[in-house]
């Protein structure tokens, strides 16, 4: 696929499905800015296992929350790189409070990072997408951008709130040449180093018994496992590619038919 | 009478929309909660209605936004009404702003007015709800909960936030006997206007793009605003009913009913 030799940002790629993502697109020849804030070793590692076969790639720091910062390292990868040809927006909070613990507080920070974050990323590279009439431009959401969570009402409208700013943005960015698309990954195995302010979504015991009960992974799962990162990264990898011309607006649910049971 | 002694929150009564549904329901024997930025100024009229029909409203004017403001508000008026069966969030602040040049004090804004209102609104009801074990939720959102609009992204993504919200309090608050669901209105006459895009061809002739050449009016929605209030929607919850006459189904356009001559 032709994708080797462009130019990517990727955010919150010192974790989970991000730094999955950073690490396929480098394998394939893209020159990749791995985005962290806090996840320093993370990022760190992604960027040593990137090193190991021989990619290219770079840390880049910013706090998505904070539209200077966001402009600060658009403007680094820029400058060192020439341009941007993609940015895949993943850099998400998800902090698994019940209805009624999240406040006035929560609210707004996940809506900060998740949402605002997102669009004012979009803002930032659109410059240099439009410099060069051709761009693409990946959302991470999630199936909860339809189903509900049931452990976390704010993340979901964060990823509802995405669904139409992908979709608002694919038409009004098309003119520049620039793709937008929307990839709503199901379940993913993400090991135990993501997620460092999430709540666990069930009490211990509630885990245990529900462990217990646990049938057949087929029974959650039709293809009979969950997602990885290296899933979403092939999709990711396709629809940034040159392969793809016409796919934009579109969000796609990757999740092993799982939503469908 | 079907709504006789429910209290009903509205949270922005000075649009049309809620004016239409006070309306409705004042017919119907309902109590009301009048959130007002007018301070009941641009409610005279359906203020003398709700005390014609022998009922009672309270107006009051709170930022919907502001958790604690609402749940002082809430308290005050449950000592005067008791507490509220019917919560309809109805704010609809659209933006003008491209996904480009939007600035983020507008977005903040547009998202704080849609969907924070509406996370604070069912939240603090929520609590008297589930204390109560019945309710019914509705938001009046909009088509651009799923189509772009082409002019009012931020708009288009808080109602895509109100969506989720509406399925997680489904699910939450529907284990104690609430029911949540969401209107998603659209065409309404004036629409082409107010979301005029430079890029978007959704309005072109959207009249008729309502397969039979009706646009929609506050009337309907307040029909279906009353139907998900009351019992005989009991089994209804986590819909999202799209009341827009067809229009979304729109496609080649060759076959309207009334096409327009001469292009």
């Amino acid at each position: 696929m032709s994708i080797a030799g462009k130019i990517a940002l990727v955010t919150g790629a010192g974790t989970g499905i991000g730094k999955g993502v950073a690490i396929e697109l480098a394998r394939r020849g893209v020159k990749v800015a791995v985005h962290y804030n806090q996840s320093d070793a993370g990022a760190l590692h992604t960027k040593q296992q990137i090193d190991e076969f021989g990619g290219d790639c770079f840390l880049v720091q910013a706090n998505v929350a904070n539209r200077e910062e966001i402009e600060r390292m658009v403007g680094i990868v820029a400058d060192r790189c020439g341009g941007i040809d993609i940015l895949v927006n993943n850099a998400a909070l998800q902090l698994n409070y019940d209805f009624f613990e999240h406040d006035d507080a929560s609210f707004d920070r996940m809506m900060s990072i998740n949402l605002k974050g997102y669009l004012q990323c979009i803002q930032a590279v659109v410059p240099y997408m439009k410099q060069k009439q051709a761009g693409s431009i990946i959302l991470m959401s999630s199936v909860h951008s339809k189903r509900p969570t049931d452990f976390d009402a704010v993340y979901s409208m964060t990823k509802g709130g995405i669904r139409m700013l992908g979709r608002e943005s694919a038409i009004e960015l098309a003119r520049y040449g620039i793709r937008v698309n929307t990839i709503e990954p199901g379940a993913v195995d993400v090991g135990k180093q993501s997620a460092r302010e999430s709540k666990p979504i069930m009490t211990r015991e509630d885990a245990e018994r529900h462990k217990k009960q646990a049938g057949s992974i087929r029974d959650k799962f039709p293809l009979g496992r969950v997602g990885t990162p290296l899933d979403v990264a092939r999709l990711v990898c396709f629809l940034a590619s040159d392969e793809n011309e016409f796919l934009t607006g579109s969000s796609i649910r990757l999740d092993g038919g799982s939503m469908l049971l | 009478m079907n709504l006789h002694n429910k209290t009903v929150f509205i949270t922005d009564a000075d649009s049309g929309s809620g004016s239409a549904v006070i309306r409705r329901l004042a017919e119907e024997g309902a109590r009301f909660i009048l959130n007002s930025r007018s301070g009941g100024e641009k409610l005279a009229d359906e203020l003398s209605l709700i005390r014609e029909a022998g009922s009672q409203a309270i107006v009051v004017s709170v930022n919907p936004s502001v958790s604690a403001e609402v749940a002082e508000m809430l308290q005050f008026a449950e000592q005067q009404l008791g507490p509220v069966d019917i919560l309809i969030h109805n704010d609809n602040e659209v933006l003008q702003a491209s996904v480009e040049s939007c600035s983020e004090e507008a977005f903040w804004d547009c998202l704080s007015r849609n969907a924070k209102s509406a996370f604070v609104c069912t939240q603090a009801v929520g609590r008297q709800m589930v204390r109560q074990q019945s309710g019914s939720i509705i938001y009046v959102s909009s088509i651009h909960a799923e189509k772009p609009t082409g002019s009012s992204f931020a708009y288009s993504a808080s109602k895509g936030a109100v969506k989720m919200l509406a399925k997680e309090a489904a699910l939450v608050l529907g284990r104690s006997g609430v029911r949540v669901n969401t209107i998603e209105l659209g065409p309404v006459q004036g629409d082409d206007k107010r979301f005029k895009s430079s890029f978007s061809t959704l309005y072109h002739d959207y009249e008729y793009k309502v397969p039979n050449a009706v646009l929609g009016s506050i009337e309907d929605l307040a029909g279906l605003v009353h139907f998900l209030a009351s019992d005989d929607s009991a089994y209804v919850n986590g819909a999202d009913i799209r009341l827009d006459g067809g229009f979304l189904l729109h496609y080649m356009n060759f076959k309207m009913k009334r096409p327009q001559s001469g292009r």
